[in-house]
């Protein structure tokens, strides 16, 4: 194991290097938040190609936007069931 | 370990898939489980597909690809971007940075997913595409299928292909992709997208091949921006270029826009060599090549793209391809847009800075900045303005923190003065200038607008003071010191500090100067000792030295010897209260003799002198001593007066208990009449001594008392105060010049001469201090002639004792002594007189005696009628006054109104007479003509 301060310092430096990141997706328009981005890394360090992964990351997306418009049309039709 | 690799990133798709899809609170677990697997499923198989292995592993490459892009579509993010990048590169994490930058900008300008989708009822759900890469919704991906084929054409996945058509519409945000959708393109078309492609390959196929060609003209562009002739753009001279003939109008007027920077920057460049006349001349021009080089730093990343672009043209294409290759004359217009705009302004103040110098500089680009409507103007200007200024601020530094005019090329606005000047000449002629006031002057035309004026004002009274701190009052340590702890870089932008600083260097050099002042030089002793002795404010003083140099005074002019003088005024000194004053007053107070003229006597040439010597005489300036000289002198003669007429009343006085006594009703009716005049002038002269010194100087100096020891006096006020101090004693004592300017001098000069000079008493003749002298003149005459009658009746006592004792040996020769009034109303004849005169031996001595009284009873009279007379047009001139105080004189000389004031009608009228009167010496002619003047002025 690394000693503590060691640590901390790799810490601080990936702390910083999701910033720099986070950063440049702004500027690139990508509409990553934090989270996302910091998982994307992790993914990209364990080998993951990135053209793959962000295929992923939009398809992803795409999923989420339809369950939503799904979620809205269910709530837009629940009232007329609940009257009938 | 790779066992343990796939665990991670099974568990990382599992917390991006959570955290990308939000739980649907509707299902129930079983159904939210399902599709957490199902899309884990998904993930999973699109990220074990095998991917193109063709990507390069290069963290340059990914980085070139997004700089890129932002140059496209945002140049000002792309140097954050680059700022970025560098620092990324520094962080030791991270060992696939190429990838997360790959993948960024794979992900780059993806629509926002908190937007619903625009087209949700229509679209299928997600795992229709499973296995598939899914169509990606229109977005502009334009950069992404341009700049691969530009740059990296092996990596083009083939879903590109298929969004590179789709995304025509997306091609609408972007105005410089205008040339993008070219016939190459067709190879995979779309319906949506065979319009456009149609039309490009019409126009592509219609396009007249250019000679020059446009490849060749790019590549010659960079040149021609830098003002370089070249040889399908070659410059004719500085401010022509010469464009091909053979080229198509709307290529021409391409050319046109981008020949317009080209020129600018040749003419800026040869105005930045040219040479310039000042040191703000120079860092306008430092300035400006600053600014050039940020443009030709645009040109050689112009030129690099350039190059790029064209080392990738396809030959084969209709006009090479050069659309594709992101290039274009037109896009090089629109990059070099905002640099023209700066370019433009530039020359516009090249342009306009060769007529202006120094501070006028400033205030040209000054005006630019804060009078410019234009943001973009103003911001270019004020960033301009930081480096212009830089010299200004020098010299600023030096002025108001070590008082030194630093300034080789007259910039600054405090300039030397030239001691030729026509004003200066004038001011210096009057005695008003001064180390203070000449040294230095504001040029107001150099006043950048930068600052204002008040604080230029201020600026200007910190350095003069420093510098006469420094030179006149030799305290050039204090200055050193004071510019080594306060000494503060001072540089454009923050207005407010600057004026802090300024205000507290104002206060300091104030506050030292004043300390000086006090301190060192003594400078309110010596007004307080200008007042005691010149102004004959120490009473028991100049009552000494009066009464010690009376009989030396009245002796002629030229009997005068200076030794006497001083030992006189050495004996006054010891002898009164002044003894106690301290060396450095007294050994300044000197006793001389005026420039003398034939006939004064000494009573007319004598004055005390104050000496006063640098750094003080910047308050008491050679005007100011002057003036001292002028109200001593004045009061020096009043004082005289009233001596003399006091000695003349102690002995009338005592001799009416001796001497005086006669039986002689006519002689004592005169002697009534005249002790009444006599009383008469001691109240004039009197009332007129009160008036002066305490009406007059008393409240004046209690005035300057009061400016100057206020809490942030500075010197010029201290100069201004006493200048009012003296003004205000000149005028009020009735020494006021209210003439025309020009004959100020002449005045001062006949007065500092003893006042003897015909031509400045033509000009005068109506002031007061003429009227005063006049009255004084007479009232010495009168003096005289009353010693006159005392020394008739002493004699006629003596003859009479005489006669008496005479008589008592011839008891037979009967005489009376009345009859030596014989004037007109004796009832003894003159024979008995003539009898008397040549009865006698001593009879003789007495007919003359006798002879004497009649004239001497007529001159008293005219001499009291012309002091009657003068004293009533001087009290009628005093009722008319607008100064309060002067009408008070009147009032106090006149309080029982025995006088009936005079108005004169026309000051003219009276003048020949009192010419007469003045220049008159004589006393006959002088009385007469008094008498004469009086009747003129009757009339």
């Amino acid at each position: 194991m690394a000693p503590p301060d060691e640590r901390s310092e790799k810490q601080a430096a990936a702390q910083q290097a999701v910033d720099i990141l986070h950063e440049i997706s702004t500027i690139l328009n990508c509409h990553l938040d934090r989270r996302t981005l910091s998982i994307c890394i992790s993914m990209i360090e364990n080998g993951v190609s990135p053209e793959a992964l962000a295929s992923v990351v939009k398809e992803l997306r795409n999923e989420a936007q339809v369950q939503e418009a799904h979620a809205q049309e269910a709530q837009a039709q629940a009232p007329p069931v609940r009257r009938r | 370990m790779s066992n343990d690799r796939g665990h991670r990133v099974a568990s990382a798709i599992d917390s991006l898939i959570t955290h990308l899809l939000p739980a649907n609170p509707d299902d129930d677990d079983q159904v939210a489980q399902d599709k957490h697997d199902a899309c884990f499923e998904l993930v999973r198989s699109i990220i074990e597909r095998p991917s193109s292995p063709a990507v390069s592993a290069d963290v340059n490459h990914a980085s070139d690809l997004i700089k890129r892009k932002l140059i496209q579509s945002n140049p000002t993010q792309a140097l954050r971007f680059s700022n970025l990048y560098t620092r990324l590169l520094s962080l030791p994490v991270l060992n696939q940075k190429w990838a997360i930058l790959y993948l960024l900008y794979q992900l780059s300008d993806s629509p926002d997913p908190n937007e619903p989708l625009p087209l949700s009822p229509l679209r299928q759900p997600g795992p229709v595409h499973r296995g598939q890469s899914p169509p990606p919704p229109p977005t502009r991906g334009v950069e992404w299928g341009e700049s691969s084929k530009t740059a990296t054409p092996a990596t083009i996945p083939e879903e590109d292909a298929f969004e590179d058509a789709f995304a025509s519409s997306g091609l609408k945000k972007l105005p410089l992709e205008k040339t993008r959708p070219l016939p190459d393109d067709d190879a995979s078309p779309k319906k949506s997208a065979r319009d456009v492609s149609l039309k490009s390959t019409l126009l592509a196929d219609n396009s007249v091949d250019l000679e020059p060609s446009e490849t060749v003209l790019l590549r010659e562009l960079p040149y021609t921006l830098q003002g370089l002739s070249s040889a399908a753009l070659p410059f004719v001279n500085d401010t022509t270029l010469k464009l091909p003939r053979t080229l198509p109008p709307p290529i021409i007027s391409l050319l046109h826009t981008l020949a317009e920077p080209s020129l600018l920057y040749r003419r800026l460049a040869s105005f930045v060599k040219s040479p310039a006349r000042g040191l703000l001349g120079q860092s306008l021009r430092a300035a400006i090549n600053i600014e050039l080089r940020a443009y030709l730093t645009l040109i050689a990343t112009l030129e690099g793209e350039v190059r790029r672009a064209l080392s990738s043209l396809d030959e084969a294409a209709p006009r090479h391809g050069i659309g594709k290759a992101g290039v274009t004359l037109k896009r090089c217009v629109v990059w070099t847009r905002e640099a023209t705009m700066g370019l433009r302004l530039m020359s516009l103040m090249a342009e306009q800075s060769t007529s202006k110098h120094g501070g006028q500089l400033i205030s040209l680009v000054h005006g630019f900045s804060s009078s410019h409507g234009d943001p973009v103007v103003a911001a270019f200007a004020e960033r301009l303005l930081a480096d212009v200024t830089r010299p200004f601020y020098d010299i600023l530094r030096r002025w108001i923190y070590d008082g030194e005019l630093s300034d080789p090329h007259l910039e600054f606005f405090v300039r030397e003065q030239s001691p030729h000047d026509e004003d200066r000449k004038e001011s210096k002629a009057k005695g008003q200038a001064s180390v203070w006031n000449s040294k230095y002057e504001v040029v107001d035309a150099m006043v950048p607008s930068i600052i204002t004026a008040d604080f230029a004002q201020k600026v200007f009274l910190i350095g003069k003071s420093l510098n006469f701190i420094r030179h006149s009052c030799g305290d050039s340590q204090w200055v050193e010191a004071y510019s080594k702890t306060s000494s503060k870089e001072l540089k454009y932008g923050d207005t407010a500090t600057l004026e802090t600083w300024i205000d507290e260097a104002y206060k300091t050099t104030m506050q030292r100067l004043m300390e000086l002042m006090d301190s060192r030089f003594h400078l309110f002793e010596h007004l307080q000792a200008l007042k005691n002795y010149i102004l004959l404010g120490q009473g028991d003083f100049i009552a000494l030295l009066m009464e010690s140099l009376a009989a030396n005074l009245d002796r002629p002019a030229g009997a005068q010897y200076r030794h006497t003088l001083t030992a006189q005024l050495e004996h006054a000194i010891r002898g009164s209260n002044a003894q106690y004053d301290s060396d450095e007053v007294l050994r300044r107070l000197d006793a001389r003799m005026l420039q003398l003229s034939h006939g004064d006597i000494g009573w007319d040439c004598f004055t005390l002198e104050y000496k006063i010597d640098a750094p003080v005489d910047v308050v008491v300036t050679e005007w100011g001593n002057r003036q001292y000289l002028k109200v001593f002198n004045f009061l020096w003669r009043i004082k005289r007066v009233e001596f003399a007429l006091a000695t003349t009343w102690r002995k009338c006085m005592t001799g009416a208990r001796g001497v005086l006594q006669t039986k002689d009703k006519e002689v004592l009716q005169t002697w009534k009449g005249t002790r009444g005049v006599l009383a008469e002038m001691i109240h004039f002269v009197g009332q007129l001594q009160y008036y002066i010194l305490f009406e007059v100087i008393e409240s004046s100096w209690a005035e300057l008392q009061k400016n100057i020891r206020k809490e942030d006096c500075t010197l010029d006020d201290l100069i201004t105060a006493h200048t009012k101090y003296l003004t205000s004693i000149t005028h009020k004592g009735l020494l006021g010049a209210r003439r025309r300017q020009h004959h100020d001098s002449v005045k001062e000069a006949a007065l500092a001469s003893g006042s003897r000079d015909p031509a400045a008493e033509v000009e005068d003749r109506n002031s007061y201090m003429i009227q005063l002298s006049e009255l004084l003149r007479t009232m010495l005459a009168y003096r005289d002639s009353v010693d006159g009658l005392y020394s008739w009746s002493v004699s006629d006592f003596t003859r009479r004792q005489e006669l008496g004792a005479v008589g008592l040996m011839r008891k037979n020769q009967v005489s009376t002594p009345s009859d030596g009034g014989g004037g007109g109303s004796g009832d003894q004849p003159g024979a008995g007189l003539d009898s008397a005169a040549g009865g006698s031996g001593s009879g003789s001595g007495a007919g003359i005696v006798k002879s004497e009284l009649p004239a001497l009873q007529e001159r008293l009279k005219q001499l009291g009628l012309t002091f009657r007379t003068r004293l009533q047009i001087l009290l009628g001139d005093l009722a008319y006054q607008p100064d309060v105080d002067m009408r008070f004189l009147g009032v106090s000389m006149n309080f029982n109104d025995v006088y009936q004031p005079v108005r004169r009608k026309t000051k003219t009228s009276a003048g020949p007479g009192a010419v007469v009167a003045a220049s008159g010496s004589g006393a006959g002619s002088g009385a007469a003509a008094g008498s004469a003047a009086n009747t003129s002025r009757a009339a």
